[in-house]
């Protein structure tokens, strides 16, 4: 017995023991990381106590008791077009999604696996274009929209929105991938060919299932994109029925008529959830999408 | 007259000897004629210009000319032998066999006639070649084929005839199996799990295990399914179809590449000596390819003129405009235009019109250079590809352009075409006083930013030196805490991990509009930050009325939001720095100040560096935090003017002089200048990326 009292007693961690200035180092370390994490929540547990507080009315106060109730967002789904919003925002981000992989995907391999005239300069100039701040051209958007669609009467200005979207992700998009294609292994391609496959299906039989990971990556950010974005809809879009969440939103607490900030709180707080949600889940994936892009840039 | 060379290339550098020998005798001359003394000079030329005008006479001539003349009667001849040959063939085959029937047929006969021609000409030889080519290889996917079809038709025969009983008897036999094997896989199943309750083996090993097994399981059921008499004819049936389709596509490919491969080989001669198509054409892209008999390139070059002609000239010189007038729009602006014309309309579409008269140029210079390029090579003595080897080509090189295309043409249309259109304006006088229309004025936007004079230009500099500021702190502060927290939560020591890195990102998960939306309503006068902050001072603190405080907590809500991802960048880099690293440093006897400052800063800012750089110009262009947070204010008319706020941003200043007050010129003056900016910064940037620099781009 009194030998396993002496076991107990050893010191067995790989780590050196903890001196008193690191313990005090520790301690600092615990407070700093406490400290952090009250100033995120606090901000965003007041929302979601808000979204949930009977007592607010139209502006919100501090001082005001919590009574539980959903009247908030009662308001937002009968009073406002809540809804419509979402289902606007969704379809621009899927939209804009699936045109982004449909594009990037081919200019990515193109990048990737050709030696083609034009390939650096061309690379060049989409990556300095790029950095021209999205609404350099918020005026000629306009004019434009008016031209198609006396062409195309059914160009919406969502599409517009959807067409930008995607058309200023190109660059940026095409650089991640092609950096990943570049660590597929060519041999691969080679060995395809040798059995007797096209380019276009070299592309679809090898490389765009091995791409996959960075695919998804690239299809969740321009999916995301349309959701974080307030600017352009903004500007481009006019009536409140072709709203996304954000401009959509924002007239919650810019605009006296439909001035509303539980309600708005309600609603960013549903909008915040399934991304946050996904944020979390996906976070290595997000992050060394953002990574290996920069790295081979 | 042109120059004959006395040997004949391929597109390999081979040399081969002419066989027409009028013109290897020419060439001859011609090559002498260099070499001789000036005396024989004369003699040299004489007999050339003997042998010139007697060129109809030239035994080699006449000997061609008969071959020509034998090969058209043999042309037709052979269509009327081959309709023979075809009508005797048996009626019960299909187009497909048909089709290989008289190729066959054709390159029988081309052997037959061509064989006592090949020293004559090369031309001569290609045929012959090609048609034993033909000889050799054809019958044998004739063949494969037949059997094929055959086969197909065997079992699709045995398909009809299978007795169903029998199919009974399998299914309840397969049944039987299938019970069979399923207890096999439950005994496997169980002997694992007893070994593993005896703990002879490991979670995962019985985990794994169990798929093996499984998979096994699968595998047995299905090889037994295929023991199936109907089942086994159905894939049967399904494999011959393939062959039938793509399998013998792929042989008749083989056996054309050969073909071309021969052709490749196999050089031509002609008495043109000067390339003139290649210019003659030029207006009519598709003409040239089409005299050079290259069909494929011809079809695809018609397309490009039909653009030419009949959308792009057309809509520069004016024609199909929604409104404006094309190319000339872009001088007049509208100015003499009807009353509804507008000027913005005219200059976009006279930009369009641009980008399409330079496509069409591009296109001309294309066909222009093809075409020459052929004429030089069959000059030469290169062929020119036929059908299929265009084909191949543009299938292979013409790919990476092909599938390009659509991000070309929508980056044409929504990026540069709108930047154009920004850079142009920023030369016009677009204000709110001339909306529908408005002249060009030069350089006077610039000036008014450069000398800080006008309504809109006299805040620029304290507007950019703000813009600057802010970028430069509000990064920094975020790159410092995220980096630091990043580091005090990588501790080993530190429980609770998982917690902190899931609090931590919230800032960068939630849409930033919601968070600095709502940080706006509790820094507003009532807001809850603001009623706090005046009960713990006891002050009447209005952040958002006040320019400093503004600023600090525009700076600190920045921070609180880009220090998240600072710190989700810092932790993937910090998790992914080799753990010997440290231990050799701890050896060396370290401090802990010392890792810190000679192993991790060094690592993390060497791989994030790129990324840091892009925060600052994120920041220098963040439209919504300003905007979103107080509009810009709070306002302060005697200093800023009545456009701007003390909070505005270039970029947001920007956006309130085009979208809210209609100054779009002056503010693309705005934008063009910061977009120099920028683009500088990033081009210095991406030129010393190592990517660039390796030449891996």
């Amino acid at each position: 017995m009194k030998l396993f009292k002496k076991k107990n007693e050893l010191y067995l961690s790989d780590k050196q023991p903890l001196s008193s200035v690191g313990m005090v180092m520790l301690i600092i370390s615990y407070v700093v990381l406490f400290a952090w994490s009250l100033a995120i929540l606090w901000p965003l547990s007041d929302m979601i106590i808000s979204a949930f507080n009977g007592r607010q009315e139209q502006y919100l106060m501090i001082n005001t008791n919590f009574s539980f109730s959903l009247k908030h967002f009662d308001y937002l789904f009968n009073e406002t077009l809540y809804f419509t919003w979402v289902k606007n925002t969704i379809f621009i981000a899927v939209v804009t999604a699936i045109l982004t992989l449909i594009i990037v995907s081919f200019t990515g391999f193109a990048y990737s696996r050709y030696r083609f005239k034009g390939r650096k300069a061309s690379l060049m100039a989409i990556m300095l274009i790029q950095t021209i701040p999205a609404f350099a051209g918020i005026t000629a958007y306009f004019t434009m929209h008016s031209i198609i669609s006396s062409i195309i009467p059914v160009f919406s200005r969502q599409m517009m929105l959807i067409l930008i979207y995607a058309g200023g992700g190109i660059a940026g998009n095409t650089f991640i991938l092609k950096g990943y294609i570049d660590s597929i292994s060519t041999e691969l391609d080679d060995a395809a060919r040798i059995d007797g496959c096209s380019s276009m299906q070299v592309y679809r039989l090898i490389i765009m299932p091995i791409a996959k990971p960075m695919l998804a990556i690239i299809a969740l950010w321009s999916f995301i994109g349309p959701f974080m974005d307030y600017l352009l809809p903004r500007v481009l879009l006019t009536s409140p029925e072709s709203y996304t969440l954000a401009a959509g939103l924002f007239t919650l607490i810019n605009d006296f008529r439909t001035l509303n900030q539980p309600a708005f709180a309600a609603g960013g707080l549903l909008t915040a959830v399934p991304i946050v949600a996904l944020f979390i889940i996906l976070q290595k994936q997000l992050v060394s999408g953002l990574s290996s892009g920069s790295v081979k840039g | 007259m042109g120059k004959y060379n006395e040997f004949l290339y391929d597109d390999i550098g081979n040399e081969y000897s002419r066989k027409h020998l009028y013109l290897q005798e020419l060439a001859r001359h011609q090559s002498t004629l260099k070499s001789v003394s000036a005396s024989d000079k004369e003699k040299v030329i004489k007999s050339i210009n003997v042998l010139t005008s007697n060129r109809k006479n030239h035994p080699y001539h006449v000997e061609l000319e008969a071959f020509k003349k034998a090969e058209r009667n043999f042309k037709v001849t052979l269509n009327a032998k081959l309709k023979l040959h075809m009508t005797s063939l048996d009626p019960s085959l299909d187009r497909k066999q048909r089709a290989f029937e008289s190729e066959l047929f054709k390159a029988k006969e081309k052997v037959n006639f061509y064989q006592s021609y090949t020293g004559l000409c090369y031309d001569a030889e290609l045929e012959y070649e090609k048609g034993r080519l033909i000889i050799e290889q054809l019958p044998e996917i004739m063949l494969k084929y037949k059997n094929t079809v055959d086969e197909l038709d065997q079992a699709k025969a045995h398909l009809e005839k299978i007795d169903p009983k029998k199919e009974e008897a399998f299914k309840s036999e397969y049944k039987a199996f299938k019970a069979d094997q399923q207890k096999r896989y439950r005994d496997g199943v169980q002997k694992l799990k007893d070994k593993r309750a005896a703990k002879n083996i490991s979670e995962k090993a019985l985990k794994n295990g169990k798929i093996e097994l499984k998979k096994k399981n699968k595998e047995s059921l299905t090889l037994k399914s295929y023991e199936s008499d109907k089942r086994a004819t159905k894939e049967l049936i399904g494999n011959k179809k393939y062959i039938l389709s793509k399998g013998i596509k792929r042989d008749v490919n083989v056996m054309k590449s050969n073909i071309s491969d021969v052709r490749r080989r196999m050089p031509m001669e002609v008495l043109k000596t000067k390339p003139f198509y290649a210019w003659l054409t030029a207006p009519l892209p598709g003409l040239g390819q089409l005299l050079n008999k290259q069909f494929f390139k011809a079809i695809l070059f018609a397309i490009g003129s039909l653009f030419i002609y009949g959308i792009a000239i057309p809509y520069a010189l004016g024609f199909g405009n929604y409104q404006g007038d094309g190319i000339a729009g872009l001088v007049t602006l509208a100015s003499e235009g009807k009353k509804i014309d507008k000027s913005l309309i005219f200059m976009i579409e006279g930009i369009v019109a641009i980008f399409l008269v330079a496509f069409s140029i591009a296109i001309y210079l294309i066909s222009y250079f093809d075409v020459l390029k052929v004429e030089k090579d069959i000059i030469k003595g290169i062929r020119p590809r036929n059908w299929f080897e265009s084909l191949t080509k543009v299938e292979s090189e013409g790919f990476p352009y092909l599938v390009s295309l659509p991000a070309l043409i929508v980056t044409i249309f929504i990026v540069i075409v709108p930047i154009t259109t920004a850079i142009m304006l920023s030369f016009t006088g677009m204000n709110p006083k001339n909306q529908s229309k408005f002249p060009w004025v030069g350089f006077d936007n610039y000036t008014l930013i450069a000398t800080g004079s006008g309504l809109a230009g006299s805040v620029f500099w304290s507007i950019l030196g703000w813009t600057l500021v802010w970028t430069l702190v509000a990064t920094s502060m975020a790159i410092l805490v995220g980096f630091m927290l990043a580091i005090i939560a990588h501790n080993d020591r530190i429980k609770g991990k998982t917690f902190f890195r899931t609090v931590f990102l919230l800032p960068w998960a939630v849409p930033a509009f919601i968070t600095i939306m709502f940080f706006s309503i509790m820094f507003s006068p009532n807001g809850a930050i603001t009623t706090i902050l005046n009960d713990i001072f006891n002050v009447q603190l209005t952040v958002k009325t006040d320019p400093f405080y503004s600023r600090v907590v525009l700076i600190l809500l920045q921070t609180w939001l880009g220090s998240s991802y600072v710190f989700l960048l810092s932790t993937g880099v910090l998790q992914a720095i080799p753990g010997d690293l440290y231990e050799a440093a701890q050896i060396d006897g370290a401090t802990e100040w010392q890792k810190l400052r000679k192993i991790t800063i060094p690592i993390v800012l060497f791989q994030t560096a790129p990324l840091l750089v892009g925060q600052y110009t994120f920041n220098f262009n963040n439209f919504s935090i300003i905007y979103l947070f107080n509009s810009g204010g709070p306002f302060n008319p005697s200093k800023y003017g009545n456009l701007a706020g003390s909070t505005d941003l270039l970029i947001s200043y920007i956006y309130k002089l085009t979208m809210e007050n209609q100054y779009q010129s002056i503010g693309a003056a705005i934008t063009i200048v910061i977009s120099l900016g920028l683009m500088l910064f990033a081009f210095i940037g991406f030129k010393n990326s190592k990517a660039f620099r390796e030449e891996r781009l």
